[in-house]
């Protein structure tokens, strides 16, 4: 027959190494407590009997004869042993038939062997024992049956079988369920594990309500899988997004093309369509490059030109680059700058972050309104932020800006294909910085740089 | 066909791409040759005598980079443009530091291939001199002074730079991203046309309204800076 299962189990074998542990420990205890029991209980015989042979030193033979007499009368449970011997060895008075051959003369206690010999008959018995030669050359002997110990024994044992085998069986039956309980709850995890595994990403693990190592491991695969359920669908929606953003260009160009091969009157036609067309496929590749390269910088784990990077130069290089377009505009492009800061970043990232930024604002702001590019100074750090007069972002789609491919409907009109915004974000969130979108008198966007 | 029978090495494992490199450039009558991977490519660009070459970043057999390298290694100059397919922020900075000249991420466009190759091919005007000459255009790098004839240009610093970097290349189709990268030292591509503003405003300047434009548009490619015919 095959063993049970659990018994492989981790848990199982752990609870019979403790319970092994603790029987092993167990008996050592209560040797221990043997072993002290009994020294002490043999010191004490061994005290008392000395004493007693001692006290009849230097008495006469009868006093001696009758002590002995005394000490041997009550004794129900035959364990009291005392005898008075000629200095020839000849038997005077006691219960002890003869000198026993190897016990010396010391009066010190020795273990020895004594024959009994009482009105009940003679009998063997192992003793502690002490022989003293007195004042008057006769031999007295005291002893006191050593069986005693195995008493003692007897009853430690006793309550080590009490004690320990239901310790031990407590602590396997306990093993055994903990075991089948783990089995059956990782058995469980795999179950869902395994329908994740076959698509269903709305599955997850059972936690139960306390704190255990389990159910935190739990807890992390299921906010693991709240995290790959998220951008799964944000990719399914952003492969909606690609498909609508494409869609429209291309569908554009196609048209383009379309009426050019069938109405072009002469090679200029031609000419005017085709470059119509190649400035519609432009648009696509933008969006393409686009994306790359937020995918590209939502996935890099650190930067590699890392540099300390002045804000205030950042900030007049852009502003450089979009005064003639602002210009052109009638949009003001003010730049306020009384701060020197500087982070720690990658120049091109920041000011692609801080361009894309001012193009969005310089894009959304009607002529006569103004854009201004300011850094200040908090206590935690530099902060850029970029103002517009234009129609800002209301509350509901601010978030969105953050997601892919967001447009507001209202800002479909204008040039650009909605990336701006989320290429700055995942720039910001590669330098570990913080992006706000707030009301002004239009839109206010702040990348807050909190020193690293 | 400014520079004929300039002779170009194309290092392209993709065969429809690499048509289509090969087609265009012979086209505008460069002469050329194509290795589909990376061992016979380098085995090429040794033997040949090749003006430039267009390798991709990515070949079966020994990688583009490692071609690169190879041939600096045994002391082959020929100018070399990268094209990649990779979009890692750190994949151009890689490609430069192998040894290529220029770094062209694909998609690209045909003409900006050509435009980069062309500027490769010819060398920049003697960057000792410090007085630019194009015809009636004058640039004192010294003085900080551009005229045209008799006229005084007064140009913001920016402006003077993109003068200054389009006459050495007179002559020479320059590209958006080109103008970007090189006089703004920028190596994103901005949403909204950025360049053609900066280009108008010189344009304004250096071109008056009654005299024969110098700084032109070439359609679906860029801008040329040529003395009036």
């Amino acid at each position: 027959m095959r063993p049970p299962e659990f018994i492989h189990s981790t848990t199982f074998r752990w609870a019979l190494g403790v319970a092994g542990a603790f029987g092993i420990c167990t008996l050592l205890l209560f040797g221990f407590v043997y072993w002290q029991t009994g020294t002490y209980v043999t010191g004490n015989i061994d005290a008392t009997i000395a004493t007693d042979v001692h006290l009849e030193q230097n008495k006469p033979r009868e006093q001696v004869v009758a002590v002995v007499n005394e000490h041997n009368l009550e004794d129900p449970r035959r364990v009291k042993l005392a005898g008075l011997f000629e200095p020839d060895g000849r038997p005077i008075a006691g219960n002890v038939a003869a000198l026993p051959p190897g016990l010396p003369l010391d009066g010190m206690a020795h273990p020895c062997k004594l024959i009994r010999v009482d009105n009940r008959g003679s009998e063997l018995q192992n003793v502690r024992a002490v022989a003293l030669r007195l004042d008057s050359g006769d031999v007295l002997i005291i002893g006191r049956d050593a069986d005693e110990l195995g008493e003692i024994a007897d009853i430690v044992g006793r309550a080590l079988a009490l004690g320990l085998l239901p310790a031990l069986c407590l602590a396997l039956l306990t093993g055994t369920l903990l075991s089948k309980r783990a089995q059956w709850r990782i058995d469980e995890m795999n179950r869902r594990v395994q329908r994740v595994v076959a698509g269903e990403l709305k599955e997850r693990l059972p936690t139960g309500g306390y704190d255990d190592p389990l159910n935190r491991l739990a807890t992390i695969v299921n906010e693991m899988l709240d995290q790959i359920e998220r951008l799964v669908n944000e990719l399914a929606s952003v492969g909606d997004d690609i498909a609508h953003d494409l869609r429209t260009p291309l569908t554009r160009v196609r048209a383009i093309l379309e009426r050019g091969r069938d109405t072009a009157g002469s090679m200029q036609d031609l000419y005017t369509a085709t470059d119509r067309a190649i400035a519609g496929l432009d648009q696509s590749l933008t969006i393409i490059t686009a994306l790359l390269r937020i995918a590209e910088i939502d996935h890099s784990r650190r930067i590699a030109g890392m540099a300390t990077i002045q804000l205030p130069e950042i900030l007049q290089a852009v502003h450089e680059l979009y005064q003639p377009i602002a210009e052109d505009k009638g949009v003001t492009l003010k730049v306020e700058l009384d701060e020197t800061a500087t982070v720690s970043g990658d120049h091109d990232l920041l000011l692609e972050a801080v361009a894309n930024l001012v193009d969005n604002a310089v894009k959304f702001t009607p002529a006569g309104g103004s854009v201004t590019l300011r850094l200040l100074q908090r206590a935690d750090g530099p902060i850029v932020r970029v103002e517009d007069t234009g129609p800002g972002i209301c509350e509901a789609d601010r978030d969105a800006v953050f997601t892919r491919f967001y447009r507001s409907d209202r800002s479909r009109h204008a040039t650009g294909v909605g990336l701006g915004l989320n290429l700055v974000a995942a720039i910001v969130k590669l330098h570990g910085f913080r992006l706000a979108i707030m009301d002004g008198p239009g839109c206010r966007i702040e990348i807050a740089c909190p020193a690293a | 066909m400014e520079t004929p029978l300039a002779k170009i090495l194309v290092i392209e494992d993709d065969d429809g791409t690499a048509e289509e490199i090969v087609t265009a450039l012979d086209e505008r009558g460069y002469v050329l040759d194509r290795a589909a991977d990376g061992n016979q490519g380098l085995e090429r660009a040794r033997t040949g005598a090749w003006d430039v070459l267009v390798i991709d970043r990515m070949l079966p057999g020994l990688d583009g980079l490692a071609v690169i390298e190879t041939l600096r290694g045994e002391g082959i100059r020929t100018p070399v443009l990268v094209l990649s397919a990779l979009s890692a922020v750190n994949d151009r900075v890689r490609g430069l530091r192998a040894g290529g000249d220029d770094y062209l991420a694909k998609p690209f466009a045909l003409s900006e291939l050509a435009a980069r190759l062309e500027s490769l091919l010819r060398r920049p005007a003697d960057p000792r001199e410090t007085v630019l000459r194009v015809g009636p255009l004058e640039l004192d790098l010294l003085a900080r002074a551009a005229r045209r004839g008799r006229r005084e240009l007064e140009l913001l610093p920016r402006e003077f730079q993109l003068l200054e970097y389009m006459m050495r290349r007179e002559g020479q189709v320059l590209t958006r991203a080109m103008l970007l990268e090189n006089v703004w030292n920028y190596r994103f591509v901005p949403q909204t046309n950025l360049v053609d503003v900066h280009i108008g405003r010189l344009r304004r300047k250096v071109d008056g309204s009654d005299e024969p434009p110098m700084i032109l548009s070439v359609r679906g490619a860029g801008f040329v800076l040529r003395a009036p015919a």
